[in-house]
């Protein structure tokens, strides 16, 4: 391994455990909970398994898209590419059915942190798609993964606040 | 099919859906979803609602 990937492979190390760091710290500040009730785990259940098969599926789809069309993006793009897909079907079916935030969690602070990891993601995808490092011979580059997870964290914002303001205009008609 | 008893026990005591969640450690969207019939509680859930309606399972949940 030369320099420069080991260089790429310590940031990714260190860019997780900062993010785990920062992760626990949200749990231990109630920021993020986990204590779900009957209705919403049955529900998440549920979503757990649509995301499980849309991961199965994607990443199938991925590898055959690899082996027809030849490398169009780096693996770990691609894996992240899955995941995010996976993750917006299961962010979306908890939404959808009342149970993507628990019963402590505040709606506005969660949703703020999401806007704010959108925002960065974003804006680093943006920043390297201006350097030119996004696409490098037609190959999509690992620095694609950040704006991978803008998208997603946007989508899952998006349906959020429209199954919001939907819910709370039904509530108004009852 | 809606569960009008026990939106009526919950209306008599002048209690919100959200009051009642509180009350019995769920989601107000739980609630709602009991009332309107889109979710079937476990019995332990039904106890809860019971005790803090002052009803009985028979009178909130029986459908004889």
């Amino acid at each position: 391994m030369d320099h420069y990937h080991a260089g790429i492979a310590v940031g990714l190390a260190a860019g997780i455990v900062a993010g785990l760091i920062f992760v626990a710290f949200l749990f231990k500040k109630k920021v993020l909970d986990c204590h779900f009730d009957e209705r919403q785990e049955l529900a998440r259940g549920k979503a757990f398994q649509y995301g499980f098969f849309t991961l199965l599926i994607s990443d199938y789809v991925y590898a055959l898209s690899d082996m027809i069309l030849g490398r169009w993006c780096d693996v770990l793009t691609g894996i992240t590419i899955c995941l995010a897909v996976s993750l917006c079907v299961f962010a979306t079916t908890c939404i959808l059915k009342d149970a993507y935030l628990s019963l402590r969690e505040k709606p506005r602070v969660v949703m703020t942190m999401f806007a704010l990891l959108t925002l960065i993601n974003l804006g680093f995808g943006g920043a390297h798609a201006v350097s030119g490092d996004l696409i490098e011979d037609g190959v999509l580059t690992f620095w694609a993964v950040n704006p991978i997870i803008g998208v997603a964290t946007l989508v899952i914002l998006i349906v959020y606040i429209v199954n919001h303001l939907l819910c709370s205009r039904g509530e108004e008609e009852e | 099919m809606k569960n009008l008893r026990m939106k009526a026990a919950r209306a008599a005591l002048d209690l919100s859906q959200q009051q009642l969640a509180d009350a019995v450690g769920v989601s107000r969207q739980t609630i709602n979803a009991i009332e309107k019939g889109d979710y079937n509680p476990t019995i332990k859930l039904c106890t809860a609602i019971c005790r803090r309606l002052g009803k009985t399972l028979d009178e909130l949940f029986w459908e004889g």
